[in-house]
């Protein structure tokens, strides 16, 4: 059985008066199960050089993975702090990551398009993105364009 | 304005080589540098639920603690704002649907109009992701899926 393991380190010494200091760890099990989740897309690092909306993880047609959950970890590797990408899944922004910003969560894919999960540069000078799905689905594909 | 650090460490050996890697993120205002961290935050919130509803776990606009910046679709205002998100259960097999949209619509395909569920998590599960925090449809909702008590916590970084 697979391990895999997220583990986040959330510090401000100023943004309270008191020090925030929090931490959690969890290992990433199948649904329902302390079952490991066994399949990975990879980390992938790629270029993007339109403003175009791309899905990243789109979801197979006829797919049915409503009942299980994924991780999804995404990072902008800009280094310039202007640049960002606008995340959504399908049609529903979730949010922008600027330069240096990463996201980790949960992804239950439910149907094609109503959960595929897009990003958008906001830029067409070019920007590194890197990301990885780690789940035990029947069928998503690698990146495709957007349908 | 504030430094706030999130690091994430992931470790796992399902590909045959094995793949770690760790990720520091300083928590900065949109297009600003290190030296203009977001610098407002809800607190570390805890809700307890009771029941098999969907609600709105995060709502935008102004609330107790401040009014979130939204990133408006015409540009006219920027946020890098970052919501964190767990279950503090420690049950394997009852979860939390985290959602976007608003919790009394239902879901609709691909039409950004209502309601679009994200995934599930499970006692122990967490999760760190942007908060776009428009007013419409924007909203972070969340369904268990026991009416046994299932507590949620979860903070809001924002300008």
């Amino acid at each position: 059985m697979a391990t895999t393991t997220s583990t986040l380190k959330l510090e401000s010494a100023d943004l309270t008066d008191n020090a925030l200091a929090l931490s959690v760890s969890k290992i990433c099990y199948k649904g329902g199960t302390t079952i490991g989740l066994d399949q990975s897309t990879g980390l992938t690092r790629t270029y993007l050089t339109a403003t175009t909306s791309i899905d990243i993880f789109p979801v197979v047609k006829g797919a049915t993975n409503a009942a299980e959950t994924g991780k999804i970890y995404i990072a902008n590797l800009s280094e310039d702090e202007t640049e960002f990408i606008i995340v959504s899944l399908a049609n529903s922004v979730i949010g922008r990551l600027y330069a240096g910003d990463w996201m980790w969560m949960p992804w239950t894919p439910q149907a094609q398009h109503l959960s595929d999960i897009e990003i958008a540069p906001s830029v067409t000078t070019g920007m590194i993105i890197e990301y990885m799905a780690v789940h035990n689905f029947a069928n998503i594909y690698p990146t495709s364009a957007d349908a | 304005m504030a430094t706030i650090n999130a690091e994430l460490t992931f470790t796992s050996d399902i590909t045959s080589s094995g793949t770690s890697f760790t990720k520091n993120m300083i928590m900065n205002k949109a297009g600003r540098s290190a030296a203009t961290g977001l610098e407002f935050t809800s607190g570390l919130i805890t809700r307890k639920y009771t029941a098999v509803t969907e609600v709105d776990l995060v709502v935008t606009g102004v609330q107790l603690y401040g009014t979130p910046t939204a990133n408006a679709a015409d540009g006219s205002t920027n946020s890098a704002n970052k919501l964190y998100i767990k279950n503090t259960s420690s049950s394997v097999t009852d979860y939390v649907t985290i959602g976007i949209g608003t919790a009394a619509e239902t879901q609709e395909i691909d039409d950004n109009s209502s309601n679009n569920h994200i995934g599930r998590l499970y006692g122990g599960d967490w999760m760190l992701i942007p908060f776009n925090g428009l007013t419409t449809n924007n909203d972070i909702t969340v369904k268990p899926s026991t009416a046994e008590a299932t507590t949620v916590e979860w903070m809001l970084f924002f300008e």
